[in-house]
């Protein structure tokens, strides 16, 4: 028996945990800067209001003061009749009635100079479902811009992948500026360049289908160029060995051999444009978003609320029929 | 020597890291001649056979093809001309066994109807042809080839590289990922094919036994040199001692 002594690798390297304290001295740092202490109080405060034994916390205030008019949520529509145009109490639109309110309101009477209750009849046209088939509208309106800002990325990508696919650009200057173009894509956010876009292409969705798609376009122009470059290389040189020239190359020898994958990421960049295309609305990019930030600007919780189920309720259902098609894809 | 097809003379090829791939490497290739290469792993086998497709770059050295020019840069002539069967096969492994075979004539394919792939009739019915000639004929030829087993695979490898009309076949260790039987086979497929056909066959082997049946010819290789080069039935063993000493 040799007794030599062998030196193996300690579990943890010097540098490893040199690292982790530097991490954890950083962020004990900067917790106190972005209020992380604040946090732990609060939700401490409102799990001791929850159990009873404080009987307020600020986050039951800030919360309690919307969350009453939250539900329910509103589904029908209500319009006074003195603000549509050529109102016709004979024709009703479908599943419609009409419905009268007393208004009660003080006025200074002129000839007693006193305040004075006056009733006022107060005729609105109701429509049950009035409210959720608007939202159901524009909701489709936010799949609209889902899909053709999916489009165009993919559209726009293809030519990106090409020229930043290190085995497929003609040269190094054509590779570095491809590069750039789809990292800086990426780099901006939808809801920063959607407000460019609004700008270039005015209020709708047409700012919001080309701030989607030139964001997805880096995404997908990365991903396929990645692809490209690390498809198996043997068929390749075999059609190069056969005289194809590079592009026929990758349409026979390279795509057939990734585009499982490029479908996969087709199927991610169009879940993801279209849980996208429900908030690009806020800053003006068309869609469900606008509706949601015009009632929330309103106070008009009870709206909001049933915007939010819509929202929930579309991408929900498209993210079981994705994962579903995706698993299909690639289990092939 | 009008007969010789194609040559290679003083080639050289120095890998990074100072390996002698190629060292002054001389061979010509004559019309319907069968060549095997043996040697063992590192030799320069594989380097010899890309360098000829100009997949590798030589340091130094000409390749001649039908003429007593050398190519130089000029690859196309010699591309359509020489068909090649790998080691891997490198088939598209997620294409159909009939757009596998057509893939041998994507030169003269026009680039339109590559880009919907939309193949001539007459491309599909030669390799509709040719699918029999290697023995596949109840094979289903719209199935992805990545269902097939090693020894189709390269049945469809020879498939490929016939429907190109070669003069020449180039086969990189056609039968090392195969089991002895098929590669058997695959070897007189391969054969059999080329004399008919009228083909030259330079081809790389591992195994000495294949090499002579197989083959006309026979070089030796080791570290990127020449061993010995003479005809099948000539073959003594001290050659073999001198490649696997």
């Amino acid at each position: 028996m040799q007794n030599k002594k062998v030196n193996l690798d300690p579990p943890f390297k010097i540098q490893t945990i040199l690292i982790v304290c530097i991490i954890f001295i950083v962020l004990i740092f900067s917790s106190q800067r972005v209020g992380i202490p604040d946090i732990i109080e609060r939700l401490y405060e409102s799990s001791l209001d929850l159990v009873g034994i404080k009987n307020s916390s600020k986050i039951g205030e800030g919360l309690s003061r919307i969350s009453k008019e939250m539900w329910p949520p509103v589904i029908e529509s209500r319009k006074d009749i003195n603000l549509i145009l050529d109102f016709d109490s004979s024709n009703l639109p479908f599943n419609s009635y009409i419905e009268k309110q007393i208004d009660k309101s003080y006025e200074i009477n002129p000839n007693t100079f006193l305040l004075e209750e006056v009733e006022e009849d107060v005729v609105f046209l109701i429509e049950p479902l009035g409210y959720l088939r608007i939202v159901i509208v524009k909701i489709i309106e936010s799949i609209e811009i889902a899909f053709w800002a999916s489009f165009i990325s993919i559209i726009l990508s293809i030519p990106l992948a090409y020229y930043s696919a290190k085995n497929y650009t003609p040269n190094s200057i054509v590779y570095y500026i491809f590069r750039s173009i789809v990292s800086a894509l990426r780099a901006i956010p939808e809801l920063i360049s959607v407000l460019f876009m609004v700008l270039a292409f005015g209020f709708g969705p047409a700012a919001g289908i080309m701030a989607l798609g030139l964001h997805s376009a880096g995404f997908l122009g990365k991903f396929f160029a990645e692809d490209i470059e690390n498809a198996d290389k043997g068929p390749q040189e075999a059609l190069i060995a056969l005289g194809a020239s590079k592009w026929k190359v990758l349409k026979l020898a390279v795509l057939p051999q990734v585009m499982p994958q490029y479908v996969a990421y087709m199927l991610y960049i169009l879940d993801r444009n279209l849980r996208m295309a429900t908030v690009i609305g806020l800053v003006g990019g068309g869609g469900i978003g606008q509706e949601l930030k015009g009632r929330f600007d309103l106070f008009e919780y009870g709206h909001v609320t049933t915007i939010i189920i819509v929202i929930f309720i579309v991408v929900f259902i498209f993210d079981q029929i994705s994962a579903k098609l995706r698993s299909k894809l690639i289990g092939d | 020597m009008s007969n010789i097809l194609l040559s290679i003379k003083s080639a050289k090829k120095q890998y990074p890291g100072g390996i002698n791939a190629l060292d002054g490497v001389n061979i010509s290739i004559h019309k319907n001649e069968i060549i095997a290469i043996l040697g063992s792993s590192g030799a320069g086998k594989s380097t010899l056979i890309r360098s000829l497709l100009g997949l590798v770059k030589l340091d130094k050295g000409n390749i001649f093809f039908k003429s007593s020019t050398p190519i130089g840069n000029n690859y196309k002539l010699l591309r359509n001309s020489i068909s090649t069967i790998y080691q891997n096969f490198n088939l598209v492994s997620r294409s159909s066994v009939l757009t596998n075979i057509i893939l041998g004539k994507v030169s003269k394919v026009p680039s339109w109807r590559i880009l919907f792939t939309i193949w001539p009739k007459t491309v599909q019915l030669k390799a509709l042809s040719l699918l029999k000639e290697v023995g596949l004929q109840d094979i289903n030829y719209s199935k992805r080839v990545e269902n097939l087993s090693g020894g189709q695979q390269q049945r469809i490898g020879i498939a490929r590289a016939l429907i190109a009309n070669p003069e020449i076949i180039l086969a990189d260790e056609p039968v090392s990922s195969l089991d002895p039987e098929t590669a058997k086979e695959i070897l007189k497929l391969l054969k059999e094919t080329a004399k008919k056909n009228k083909i030259s066959i330079l081809c790389s082997l591992h195994q000495v036994e294949f090499a002579k049946s197989f083959a006309d010819r026979i070089i030796g290789m080791s570290n990127g040199k020449i061993i010995f080069d003479k005809s099948a039935n000539k073959l003594l063993k001290a050659d073999l001692n001198k490649l696997y000493k």
